[in-house]
Order: C-alpha cells, then sequence, then structure tokens
C-alpha cells in the first residue's frame, strides 16, 4: 500500500512541479537581464490556455499524429513511476531500469521526430533531422555514463543505483564517477534544449531543435506535448540529482525523511535552475556543427569514465 | 503423453510439404494447360502450410519434444540423410517458419512477367533448403542445402528482369559466399574424413579426438565460411548489394532468416560439436561484432534506397548478433556459465525478434515500394495515408528496429547489456577492457540504427507524396495487407512476452551451455525479465506497456474534458504563406546531412563538381555535381585485393606462350617437384 501510495505521490510530484521549473528559470533569466519578465507560473496558464483551444491537425498528417502527442506524455508519466524522486524506495523498478528509461527516452524521440515529419513542412523536417543527429551522440553517452554507476553499484535498477552511491563512503569522488557526471551534465543541457545547444526563448529562428519539432502542433495536442517535455526535462534534471549526487534521498519511508527528502530535492532543482538561468545569460548559443564537437566530448568522457574505473579498480 | 508420432507427422509435411509445393509450379512449363490453381494458388497454400508444419516442429523442440529423424538414402556410400531437428534447430526452425510462412503468402504472382512460375519455384525451393540446413544431422546433406540455398537465392536475386545492378550484385554474393562455401565444405569434410560418418553425434567425438591446435584451425574455417553468411564485417559487402535486389518477400527471408544460418552453423560447429569454441575466438567474435554494428547503423543512417537502408541494418543486428555470442564464448571460457549463459540468451531471443521484425518491414516496405514504383525515399512520401494498412505494418516495424520497448528487438539487446555489466565485473582481464568499448559501440549503434529507421519512416511514408507515382500509390491486395497486419503482431508479441520467450529458450541454451537454465531469467511469475545475479534489475515490457497505454488514456480522458472544442480540425500545412509544394520537404539525402558532416572522417564522401560550359564565372552556369560515397571497407580490403589479382594474372600470363613445348616443361617440372615433396 505504501509502496503505491509512494509511486503516485512522486509521479504526480513530477507532473505537478515539471512546468514550474521552466518558469522559475525564465523569471531569473529575466532578472538577470534587468527585466521584470513573466511569473513562475506563467507556464500553468500557457498550459490551460493551450488545452481550451481547438486543435488542428495538417491535412497531410496520417492517423499516427492523433496518438502521437498522448503517448509521449504516457511515456514520460511512465518514466516516473520508477525514478527515486525523494525517496530511492523501489517503486515500481520492477518495470523498468536504467536501459527502459533511456529506451522510453528514444522513444519519446523517435515519436516526436516522426510527428514533426506529418505535416510534410520544412521546418518539422530539419528539427526532426537535427534532432536526430544531435540525439545519436548524446544518447549514448548518456547510457555511457549511467552505465558507469550502474557497474558500481552492481544493478541497473534506478533505485538501486542512487540508493548505492548515497550509501558509499567514496564512489562520488572517483574519477570516473566525476567524469561522468561531468559527461551527463552536458548531455542533460543537451537533452532539455538548452544554451549553448538550443535556445528555449526563440521561435522561428533558423537553428532551433526542440520548438520546430512542436511547430505545427496546437491546442490540446500542443498541450500534452509542452507538458511532456517539461516532465522529461525535470526527469533528466532529476536523474542527475538523484543518481550522482544522491545525498539527502530518503533511503528509509519515514515521513521525516520523506520530507527531508522533498525539500533536498527542492533544493538541488532550484541550484539547477540558477546555475542554467546564469549559465544562458552569459554564454551565447554554438553554431550547429560546433554541437556534435560539444557532444563527442561528453561521449568520450563517459568511455573515459567507464575505461578509467576498469583500469582503477 | 507420448507425441513423437505428431513430430514426425510435423517434421514430415514441413520438409516434404514444402519440396512438393516447390516442385509443382514447374508443372506449368512441363504443361501449360494446367489449371492455374494448380500451379499458383496450390503450391503457395501447401507452402504456407509445411511453414505452419515447420513452427509447429520449432515449438515442439522448444517445449522438449521426442527426437524424431526422417530418413532418406540417395545411393550415396555412407549413411542414409537425416533430418531431425534438436533442440538447438528449434528457435531457428520456428523463426524460419513463421518467415517462410508470411513470406510464400505475401508472394506476388506476377503472371505477365516472364518466368513467374519459375521465380515461384524457386522461392519454395530456397524455403525448403532453408529449413534443411537447420534440420539436418548429416554433414554431406548440410552442405548440399548451404550451397543449393546459395545458389537458388542467387538466382532470386538477380531474377530481376530490369536490371544490371541485380545480376552484378548476385555475382558479388555468388563470389563471397563460394569463398564461404569453400572453408565450410573443407572443414566439415576433413572432420567427417576423421570421423568415418557424416552424422552429427559422430562429428562431435571426431572433435574430441583431434590435437587442439587442428580443432582450432578447423574451427577457424567454421567461422570464417559462417561469417560470410552472417555478414560480418569484413566479409559484409555482399549483403548490401544482393539482399535489396531480390523481390520482397524474398528478401524477407534473406535478412530475416539466411543471415541466421550463418549463426546457427557458428553455434552448431564451432561452439556445440566440440563441447567449447577455441581460445580468443570470442574475443574475436565481440571485436567484429562491435565493427560490424558500428558500420551497418552507420551506412544505413545514410543510405537513401529504402530496401538497402533495411539490408545495412541487417548488418548492425548481425554484429549485435555476433557480440552476444562473441562475450558468451569469453565467458564461458573463463569459467562464468551463469553470466555466459545471459548473453547466449540475449543472442537467441535476438535471432527471433529481429528476425521477425526484419521480415515484417522488407514485407511492408516492399509492398509500399512496389506501389510507389521506386525504391528511392525521395520518391515516396505520405503513404501511410495512402496505404493505412501497409503504413501500420511498416510502423511497427520501424519501431521494433529501433529496439524501442515494447516490441521484439529491445529484450535482447537489453540482456545483452545485463551480460555486459555482469562480465565487465566478472570475466577475464580482456573483458575488462573490451566490455566498456561494447557498450559503447552498441549504444552508438542503436542510437544511429534509430535515425536510419525514422528516416525509413518519416520521409517514407510520412509528409506529402514526393513524386507523381506516390501521389497515385494505392493500397495492397486485402490478402496481402492481412498478412502483413498478422506478421505486425508477431514482434508485438515476441517483444511482450519477452520473459516467457526468454524462458521457452532453455531447451536450446541447454544443448550449448549445459550449466545454464533459462527459466532463471525469468522473474515474478514470468511478469518481469531478470537476471538473478544483478540486484533488483528487472524490466517487463509487458507492465511498461500498459502503463503506458494507461497514463496515455488518462491524458486523452484529462484533455479533452477541456473546455476547448472537441474533435480535431484538418487543414493545410502553414509554409509562411508561399504555396507548399512537395519539393520543400527535408528530403532523405538532406535528413541525415548532419550526420553524414559529423560522421564525414569515417565515411568519406567524396563530390565532384565540373563545370559544363565555359562562361563568365560571375554567372550561373550549368554544371553537374557528383557525389559518392565509397563503402569504406571497399576501399581499404576489396581494392587492393582486386588490385593484387590483377597484378598476380598480369604476371600469371608471362608464362602462357602458347608453345606447346613449355607447357610440357611444366607439367615435367610439376611432377619433379612433387616426387620430391612426397618423399
Amino acid at each position: 500500500m505504501l509502496d503505491v501510495a509512494l509511486v503516485l505521490l512522486q509521479t504526480l510530484l513530477l507532473l505537478a512541479v515539471a512546468p514550474l521549473w521552466g518558469g522559475v528559470v525564465a523569471a531569473l533569466k529575466a532578472r538577470l537581464q534587468m527585466r521584470r519578465g513573466a511569473p513562475v507560473w506563467q507556464r500553468y496558464r500557457d498550459l490551460a490556455k493551450l488545452s481550451g483551444k481547438e486543435t488542428v491537425l495538417s491535412e497531410d498528417a496520417s492517423p499516427l499524429a492523433r496518438g502521437v502527442p498522448y503517448l509521449v506524455l504516457g511515456a514520460a508519466l511512465t518514466i516516473c513511476t520508477w525514478t527515486p524522486v525523494i525517496t530511492a524506495h523501489q517503486g515500481l523498478g520492477f518495470a523498468g531500469d536504467l536501459m527502459m528509461t533511456v529506451a522510453l527516452f528514444a522513444a519519446m524521440r523517435v515519436l516526436l521526430a516522426l510527428l514533426a515529419l506529418e505535416a510534410g513542412t520544412t521546418f518539422g523536417g530539419m528539427a526532426a533531422s537535427r534532432h536526430m543527429a544531435l540525439s545519436a551522440l548524446a544518447e549514448p553517452a548518456m547510457m555511457l555514463s549511467v552505465f558507469t554507476l550502474a557497474l558500481v553499484a552492481h544493478s541497473t535498477d534506478l533505485a538501486a543505483i542512487s540508493r548505492a552511491i548515497a550509501m558509499s563512503h567514496d564512489a562520488w569522488i572517483s574519477p570516473s564517477h566525476l567524469l561522468a557526471l561531468t559527461a551527463m551534465t552536458v548531455v542533460v543541457i543537451s537533452e532539455t534544449g538548452r544554451v549553448p545547444v538550443d535556445n528555449p526563448a526563440t521561435h522561428l529562428e533558423l537553428t532551433m531543435i526542440h520548438e520546430g519539432l512542436v511547430l505545427d502542433m496546437s491546442g490540446r495536442h500542443l498541450a500534452a506535448l509542452e507538458w511532456a517535455a517539461s516532465v522529461r526535462q525535470l526527469l533528466l534534471l532529476t536523474l542527475l540529482a538523484n543518481l550522482f549526487l544522491p545525498w539527502g534521498i530518503a533511503l528509509e519511508p519515514t515521513p521525516v525523511a520523506l520530507l527531508f527528502g522533498f525539500v533536498i530535492w527542492l533544493v538541488k532543482l532550484g541550484v539547477f535552475a540558477v546555475g542554467v538561468a546564469v549559465l544562458e545569460s552569459v554564454t551565447a548559443r554554438m553554431r550547429l556543427f560546433r554541437v556534435p564537437e560539444f557532444l563527442g566530448m561528453a561521449f568520450l568522457l563517459s568511455l573515459l569514465a567507464l575505461t578509467s574505473d576498469s583500469l582503477l579498480r | 503423453m507420448d507425441l513423437a508420432g505428431l513430430d514426425a507427422a510435423l517434421l514430415a509435411s514441413a520438409v516434404w510439404g514444402l519440396a512438393a509445393a516447390a516442385i509443382l509450379p514447374l508443372l506449368a512449363i512441363a504443361w501449360p494447360k494446367a489449371p492455374a490453381a494448380l500451379h499458383d494458388a496450390a503450391p503457395r497454400f501447401l507452402g504456407v502450410l509445411a511453414c505452419l508444419a515447420a513452427v509447429g516442429v520449432g515449438a515442439r523442440g522448444l517445449a522438449g519434444g521426442s527426437e524424431v529423424s526422417l530418413q532418406w538414402w540417395p545411393g550415396f556410400p555412407g549413411q542414409p540423410f537425416t533430418v531431425g531437428p534438436d533442440a538447438l534447430a528449434a528457435p531457428f526452425l520456428l523463426l524460419f517458419g513463421l518467415v517462410g510462412a508470411a513470406s510464400i503468402a505475401a508472394h506476388r504472382a506476377d503472371h505477365d512477367s516472364p518466368g513467374a512460375h519459375l521465380r515461384l519455384s524457386l522461392h519454395l525451393g530456397f524455403a525448403c533448403l532453408l529449413c534443411i540446413v537447420f534440420a539436418t544431422q548429416h554433414a554431406l546433406m548440410f552442405l548440399f542445402a548451404w550451397e543449393g540455398m546459395t545458389l537458388v537465392s542467387a538466382a532470386l536475386v538477380a531474377a530481376d528482369p530490369r536490371g544490371a545492378k541485380a545480376r552484378s550484385a548476385a555475382f558479388t554474393y555468388l563470389a563471397l559466399s563460394h569463398v564461404g562455401a569453400a572453408c565450410i565444405a573443407l572443414a566439415l569434410l576433413t572432420l567427417s574424413g576423421h570421423a568415418g560418418s557424416y552424422r552429427f553425434d559422430t562429428l562431435s567425438s571426431a572433435y574430441a579426438a583431434l590435437a587442439p591446435g587442428d580443432a582450432a584451425r578447423l574451427a577457424w574455417l567454421f567461422t570464417i565460411g559462417f561469417a560470410v553468411k552472417l555478414g560480418l564485417v569484413p566479409l559484409h559487402g555482399w549483403l548490401p548489394l544482393a539482399h535489396p535486389e531480390a523481390p520482397a518477400p524474398v528478401s524477407a527471408l534473406l535478412s530475416g532468416v539466411m543471415v541466421k544460418a550463418g549463426l546457427y552453423g557458428m553455434l552448431r560447429f564451432v561452439w556445440q560439436l566440440p563441447g567449447a569454441p577455441p581460445q580468443y575466438w570470442g574475443t574475436v567474435l565481440l571485436v567484429l561484432g562491435i565493427a560490424s554494428s558500428l558500420v551497418g547503423a552507420l551506412y544505413a543512417a545514410v543510405e537513401s534506397d529504402a530496401k538497402r537502408l533495411l539490408a545495412w541494418s541487417t548488418v548492425k543486428h548481425a554484429g549485435v548478433l555476433a557480440m552476444g555470442t562473441g562475450l558468451a564464448a569469453q565467458l564461458a571460457a573463463s569459467e562464468q556459465p551463469i553470466v555466459a549463459g545471459i548473453a547466449l540468451a540475449a543472442t537467441l531471443y535476438h535471432v527471433v525478434g529481429h528476425g521477425l521484425a526484419k521480415s515484417l518491414a522488407f514485407l511492408a516496405v516492399g509492398e509500399a515500394v512496389h506501389s510507389a514504383r521506386s525504391r528511392s525515399l525521395e520518391h515516396l512520401g505520405g503513404l501511410a495515408r495512402r496505404m493505412p494498412r501497409t503504413g501500420l505494418a511498416a510502423l511497427i516495424a520501424t519501431i521494433a528496429l529501433c529496439a524501442l520497448p515494447p516490441l521484439s528487438c529491445f529484450p535482447g539487446e537489453w540482456l545483452l547489456f545485463q551480460a555486459l555489466i555482469l562480465g565487465y565485473s566478472a570475466g577475464a582481464g580482456q573483458l575488462r577492457l573490451l566490455a566498456p568499448f561494447a557498450a559503447a559501440g552498441l549504444a552508438l549503434a542503436s542510437a544511429l540504427a534509430v535515425a536510419a529507421m525514422v528516416k525509413l519512416y518519416g520521409i517514407g511514408f510520412l509528409g506529402r507524396a514526393r513524386s507523381e507515382t506516390a501521389a497515385t500509390a494505392t493500397e495492397a491486395p486485402r490478402s496481402v495487407t492481412t498478412v502483413l497486419l498478422i506478421a505486425a503482431a508477431l514482434p508485438l508479441a515476441w517483444g511482450l512476452a519477452a520473459p516467457w520467450s526468454v524462458a521457452a529458450l532453455r531447451a536450446p541454451i541447454a544443448a550449448v551451455l549445459p550449466e545454464f537454465d533459462a527459466g532463471a531469467l525469468q522473474g515474478a511469475g514470468g511478469l518481469t525479465l531478470q537476471p538473478a545475479l544483478l540486484q533488483a534489475s528487472s524490466i517487463s515490457p509487458f507492465a511498461a506497456a500498459a502503463l503506458v497505454g494507461l497514463f496515455a488514456g488518462l491524458a486523452i480522458l484529462w484533455l479533452r474534458s477541456g473546455t476547448g472544442p472537441h474533435g480535431v480540425r484538418r487543414s493545410p500545412s502553414w509554409s509562411c504563406g508561399a504555396p507548399l509544394g512537395a519539393r520543400m520537404q527535408y528530403s532523405a539525402l538532406g535528413f541525415t546531412k548532419p550526420l553524414r558532416l559529423i560522421f564525414q572522417p569515417v565515411l568519406r564522401g567524396e563530390r565532384v563538381m565540373e563545370v559544363l560550359e565555359e562562361g563568365s564565372p560571375y554567372f550561373a552556369r550549368p554544371a553537374r555535381v557528383t557525389a559518392s560515397m565509397p563503402a569504406m571497407l571497399e576501399r581499404v580490403v576489396v581494392a587492393p585485393l582486386v588490385r593484387a589479382v590483377l597484378w598476380g594474372s598480369e604476371w600469371g600470363r608471362g608464362l602462357q606462350t602458347g608453345s606447346l613445348h613449355q607447357y610440357l616443361g611444366y607439367l615435367l617440372a610439376t611432377l619433379v617437384a612433387l616426387l620430391l615433396w612426397g618423399r
């Protein structure tokens, strides 16, 4: 019973907090740029507005297009059921592990890229093409960096990894862990569509990637996709926080530990938000064909993390 | 309950049914007045039934059915030909039966074109020989069937009445296959010579009696021979040329099943019969597997021919199979039978999983290509709306080949990753260095394969029609689409029921690795797939799929209950005010241009631009741009080989003066040399 309650709690938490994080980053950026900016809950208003609008689809779209937005949201929420958020308790870990998580992220990406190609417009094709090229480098880097942790934890279950790193005294200071952490940070920046890989604030810019994928969507479909994107973003950040830096996560489901875990999780997300806001304010977006070098670096770092683990153990 | 009678009946109907079906269409040539049903519908129906019987044989073999065999004595000296599948052959026969039935049912009878009856006969004969390759227990019969399979499939590859390209592909295919077949024949006949018998069970004791060095040499010969069929780098050159040229249902058999015959041969002759593979075999196979999966995935991603893209993807998955086998052999050699068993389970699961998905992909894409009359993705587009049922089948195949859950290629790669993690911790020193690279290679290859598959479906089936013929494409006939949809259910079922599927492979795994029980991989009453050695690591494709469905359903209910208008309005795509043309879409070439640029140092695409007319450089002049991407290994391996052969023949020509006396002199010299050597 407790298990089910915890799974529901963590899933709902991720679903509910997801739009907030983007709003906080936008507000912080506005402050850094001496603007007043939109309130932090602007994203919720956007979602409410979108879900009240008419849903329009291209005449060229196949029946697949009507299902994709919901499937993408469903896949994101499925990952939530086994992600350690405030507690490293097992949850629905039997259904999915690290590789299932990466594969479901990949499934979301495939469905989004197919959706972008449905309308037969240039922007959709451009975004899908770039998205597939960049993720071809980002996905293996992500896989390998978490694989390094799986070797340490001797398990591919997310909660078990989080627990093993949290309980170990020195695993986090080893070179392989730090290299993997660096690689994962780069991947998270790329996969969440942040500067210097992509700019979430632009529309109709020739270099955009993530916004271009949903350019032909509207109404409910767009609401589902936007929400899924924010849940995905929060999931990646939570993985970074709770697998690589898992201190403070509740190891036993007692009320105090859970509350503490929740506060620590929010604090970590807050730190990430400040970091991203500052980074986005002081750096410019990279040229598209510089990005592969950036991601290739992440891939090599993660490979280095794995091999250094084999040399140093 | 003793079901030996049933087993014997199933086996007999599979083998004799296919043989009879292959002969029936030839009646039309001998006796043109025969009713059409007799040489078209009847053999196909018979072929499908025989393939379903082969499914039964495979399923009974997996369930531990009784060992039955058919014997037939053709009059050669030696033992009678024996067909009697054992446990190791069972998963391959199961795959063969399922794919064969779909392939034969989807055979298009093009009565107008010449040679239609012959093609049907060859198609059925090819299926029959494949079945015998997997089911026979007799070395000579295996060789005959192996060679026959190669020849018949080469005839089918060259059967395309249109092109010189197909004939040249068939030639490359034959040349490489015969190098492989020669290695296999040499090794197998040597071994039978030592055994004094052609029966597989006696070959095993002959292996044991050989000196270790001789046994290892035979094993390497077998490996080279079967690696050609499996399409491993650097012997893969024929695969992306030949597989796409055959008619789609034959391509489905080639890529879905025949490639796996290479793996079957390796498992049988290099592992099962000698008891253990030679040292370093696992390492070599693992390295070749990594290389093949990367090469296959990369070239698939940059390929614009729909069927050749699928063939390159077969190279990728053959690499995954070799990785699994190599890892298993490595671990078995370092006394880790449990982890080795996980790797072997991954391999055998993937044999069936990939076979089902790839054959479905070839069948569905073949229908689309037939309807749009072009294989180039640049001339397809918009087919998912015009051919909804074919499109659905192609979508399922695409997602399965991306190795995404819950379809049939994901659990295999998942098990392989688990074996890599475990093998890294438990294996020998070599593996500690290789496992990270194997994991990196597999992850990169999977990501590239995803890009290739998105390109195949996104450019080929979605968007607007890119050519006149694609715009007027019509759905395939109902009978064919029904076959496609039934075939589409197979990878879905194999993937959703992964824990049961893996447990069902218990018998073939035990045939190779007796210490391992694949049933141990099943957890929580069959709901999850979990290697017991890694704590708490498990997946459940079924539960994950159910969760996605549940959440998607809730999202639909919630978002539709909003205040907005229900239903979806259709409107033309917005293209910034300009009229939208099909050529404004991204092309297949453009779609993977970023990948081509990123991997340019490896791919080394070449581009030549020639200006056709002289004139002022300030004005546009007509020009011709030729871009090509010669395959990397062609350049590095094949081209020097060809040069060496040509140089050798040039040099050898000096010996041929046309003088009879000189030739007699050569004879004498040879004789003397032989006498001296033989002393």
